[in-house]
């Protein structure tokens, strides 16, 4: 109940801000969506019927007005390019979003974690230096130059991913993870080599600064041991803190990988959306990544307190 | 409504086709395979997602507002009445009937009779006849969309008439013999099925309309992936010959180029990108198939106010263009020079136009000078081809005195600068395979139009008479006049007459596909009952 009731106090107001804004803000961009769907070749005349039939000439505000009215109460309209409820659009694509940023995110932590232990069993040698620059090279590679490279070495030249194109899990569990592979791997590598870094640091820092170390060691315990049931645990709240942190900017990623591997997905919607200035689908899927922020980092505090009894019991 | 492009994408493909390069087989490309087309067969096209893969309204002919954009996908599902056909050359191009029969022009000019071929049935098996064809046209007209043909000269009482079960007359105002060649890209020529809108409701039907085509939708992500099937009720027996057609838009060329190296599609409509089109002839397993082009590029300047208001700074612009160092150094002499609003693919083409103020570097740095100095705004929409194109004419008409920043926009922020008439220069595309429709001449040069940066009657009833004359000679003649009067006016320098390529992989084979038909608006129409897959 008290999780709930805190979810609701930090929803409301950060949504209600967040509508506002992006209102606003597509609304001063230039263009609206009839002149964006009216084309090249439309007359004047057809560009002002569009306007009255999408009702886009009554002021700004009269127009949030009616759509903050219609989303208290659950309604989120529909689109104003094609009339399709912006429910059903979303719901249609979000599971494509979803299954990636997952498998994205999980490939990351997935190889981030033992990178970062094999770092710091050895601070400064080969495998250290290795792993630095690895994960500096990952750092460095945004999603949109790792893309077109895995397409060509695994879909071109070995053949053995699809280089485009989405399969539902549901449809074919094989061929959905199949075609997941290279979009969520261009997502993770840079995800990689940042939580490589941060866990590393965060890791050293342990080892360095605390006296449970010096006493594990004192214990006799190996030093394996001593980073996998000493140093990792504690290092794990910096590190969720980071991904909570970092959802923003996966969501980000995902709106351009999914547009080069042509996934049917959220970012794709949003980015079309934007396009047309079809503020309905617009301001229902930032609400939706606003919302999921949210729950994310709310998620993060509701770990350290489960982890960590000082947080639950008020003492830290 | 094009899409943004990453802003890597010059400097990736750079880097992308010089590896791909490297393991290149420098075989020529070869594709006419005679083999009986394979039962189950299935192609995926790749579709540009900034223009012709973009359907964010739907595919219901009347609402469609990127109809024009989508001749491909309202081909596939509607059909068409008529489409242009070629020879296998790309010669001889002709408007043919599809699910029509024939047509006439009667009334000297004012009716266009429509004959509807007998028992051609909508996917979901209800008769395409005349009253069907009458609901679809009137119900096109009245859409509040700017797909509507509101542009043609439509008399003012009976405009759609049934004369009998299979043939419907439409009477325009005054003559209009032009409207068979427009016929194709605007809504009218695909009619969609009465039973299943009633049936469905608009909303629904935007997404899976029924049409008369040689495909039937299995379904469709808007904007996205479009997935078809056979037509079993389609009209012409053992057509269509692929059993299943997907639809896939994709962000780049280089994306969709890849996607074709890696066997997840068979084809990638209208490439723009020089080093794709390079890298796919020396590809032995693709087929590259140029169209013959139809639209060239125009300079639109906006006469009405400075610093296009005074003829002489027009005429700087004509002179510092060097049309040939673009063509040849963007695009390795690829496209033919322009002078007119005509290409080599479409009707009424004259390559030069006497008295055409050609590149003299010289006599425009005089002129600027005369003038005191000429600043410009240039704009276009975001395109590959365009934003390179302007990048050279900035560089071009810098040598010659005139201070140039460019602009490149999305299709919203270019309407409203046409709409506050303050824009000064922008590079466009002009016409069609007929000068009077899609992109046409009209839309750039007539008085009052949104997309016209000139005001000028006599101009105006150029292009009046062009488009009524019935004899074509009559009509060649009036649109000959018509470019001199652009030229000796100044009003807008043409530049090169372009059209995208058609790419495809070994095996597949189709009119407009592996033969070039010219493109009638954006790219070419295909036709995709004709189009067949050969397993190798």
């Amino acid at each position: 109940m008290r999780f709930a009731a805190r979810l609701c106090l930090s929803v409301a107001p950060v949504l209600f801000a967040v509508s506002l804004i992006t209102f606003f803000a597509i609304e001063v961009l230039p263009g609206n969506t009839a002149e964006q769907l009216a084309g090249v070749n439309a007359t004047a005349e057809q560009i002002e019927r569009l306007e009255q039939a999408l009702q886009l000439d009554r002021p700004p505000w009269v127009r949030y007005g009616e759509w903050i009215g219609g989303a208290i109460v659950g309604d989120l309209g529909v689109s104003l390019a094609n009339r399709q409820s912006v429910v059903s659009l979303i719901a249609e694509r979000l599971p494509v979003t979803l299954a990636l940023t997952s498998f994205a995110l999980a490939l990351a932590l997935a190889a981030a974690v033992p990178l970062a232990l094999i770092s710091v069993y050895r601070p400064g040698g080969a495998v250290d230096r290795t792993v630095a620059i690895l994960s500096m090279t990952g750092l460095s590679l945004a999603g949109y130059v790792l893309a077109p490279l895995l397409i060509l070495v695994f879909a071109v030249q070995l053949g053995i991913l699809p280089s485009i194109g989405y399969v539902p899990l549901s449809d074919d569990l094989i061929g959905g993870i199949r075609s997941l592979i290279l979009p969520a791997t261009a997502l993770a590598v840079p995800l990689l080599g940042l939580y490589t870094r941060f866990l590393r640091g965060d890791l050293l820092e342990q080892i360095d600064s605390h006296d449970y170390m010096l006493a594990a060691k004192a214990r006799g315990i190996g030093p394996w041991r001593a980073l996998l049931r000493h140093a990792l645990p504690n290092s794990l709240f910096g590190l969720m803190t980071l991904v909570g942190l970092h959802l923003g900017a996966l969501l980000g990623g995902a709106v351009i990988v999914e547009q080069i591997f042509a996934l049917p997905g959220i970012g794709q919607l949003l980015l079309q959306s934007v396009n047309l200035r079809d503020i309905t689908v617009i301001q229902a899927i930032v609400l939706l990544l606003a919302t999921a922020t949210v729950l994310a980092n709310l998620t993060v505090d509701v770990l350290y307190a489960a982890l960590d009894p000082r947080i639950r019991h008020g003492r830290a | 409504m094009p899409t943004g492009r990453l802003s890597s994408e010059l400097i990736l493909s750079a880097l992308l086709v010089g590896l791909m390069g490297c393991s290149g087989d420098s075989a020529p490309a070869s594709n006419e395979v005679e083999q009986s087309p394979a039962d189950g067969s299935e192609l995926t096209v790749l579709l540009d997602a900034g223009t012709v893969g973009a359907w964010p309204a739907g595919l219901d002919p009347a609402t469609n507002t990127t109809a024009g954009f989508n001749l491909t996908l309202m081909n596939a599902v509607f059909g068409g009445l008529f489409q242009l056909a070629a020879d296998p050359e790309g010669s001889n191009p002709r408007i043919v009937g599809v699910l029509a029969e024939g047509y006439e022009i009667t009334n000297d000019g004012r009716t266009l009779v429509i004959h509807l071929r007998d028992s051609v049935r909508f996917s979901d098996g209800t008769p395409l006849d005349a009253e069907a064809l009458r609901f679809n046209i009137e119900r096109n007209i009245a859409a509040p969309c700017a797909c509507a043909p509101i542009r043609w000269p439509w008399a003012e009482e009976n405009r759609v008439v049934i004369v009998d079960n299979l043939t419907v007359a439409l009477n325009f105002s005054r003559p209009y013999s032009a409207a068979i060649n427009g016929l194709p890209v605007i809504n009218v020529n695909w009619p969609a099925s009465p039973a299943a809108l009633a049936a469905m409701g608009e909303d629904e039907f935007r997404v899976r309309p029924v049409g008369a085509g040689p495909f039937r939708i299995v379904s469709n992500q808007l904007s996205s992936r479009l997935e078809l099937e056979r037509n079993p009720h389609y009209w012409q027996a053992g057509r269509p010959l692929l059993d299943r057609l997907v639809f896939q838009s994709i962000a780049s060329e280089q994306a969709a180029y890849l996607a074709l190296l890696a066997g997840d599609a068979q084809v990638i409509e209208g490439v723009t990108s020089t080093a794709i089109i390079e890298q796919a002839k020396a590809e032995a397993g693709l087929t590259v198939t140029p169209q013959p082009p139809t639209a060239p590029y125009v300079i639109q300047l906006n006469t009405s106010i400075a610093p296009f208001n005074d003829a002489r700074a027009r005429e700087a612009i004509y002179l510092a263009t060097d049309v040939e160092a673009i063509r040849q150094g963007l695009f390795k002499g690829w496209y033919p020079a322009a002078e007119s609003f005509t290409g080599p693919g479409g009707l009424f083409h004259a390559a030069e136009v006497p008295g055409y103020a050609r590149h003299d570097l010289d006599r425009a740095r005089a002129l600027v000078d005369e003038i005191g100095g000429v600043e410009v705004k240039l704009g276009t929409l975001q395109s590959f081809v365009a934003e390179q194109v302007v990048t050279a004419l900035q560089s071009q008409w810098r040598e010659a005195g005139i201070d140039v920043s460019i602009e490149t926009v999305d299709i919203g922020s270019l309407i409203q600068a046409l709409r506050s008439r303050e824009w000064q220069a922008l590079l466009q595309t002009v016409g069609s395979y007929d000068p009077e429709s899609g992109s046409g001449v009209t839309l750039r040069f007539g008085s009052g139009q949104l997309f016209s940066g000139v005001a000028d009657p006599a101009l105006d009833a150029l292009f009046a008479d062009a488009a009524s004359a019935t004899d074509m000679h009559d009509r060649d003649a009036l649109y000959t006049t018509a470019a001199k009067h652009i030229s000796d006016n100044r009003y807008a320098p043409f530049l090169f007459a372009f059209s995208p390529t058609q790419i495809v992989t070994r095996g597949v084979s189709g009119p407009g596909l592996t033969t070039p038909i010219p493109p009638i608006a954006i790219n070419t129409a295909v036709h995709w009952q004709d189009v067949s897959l050969h397993h190798q």
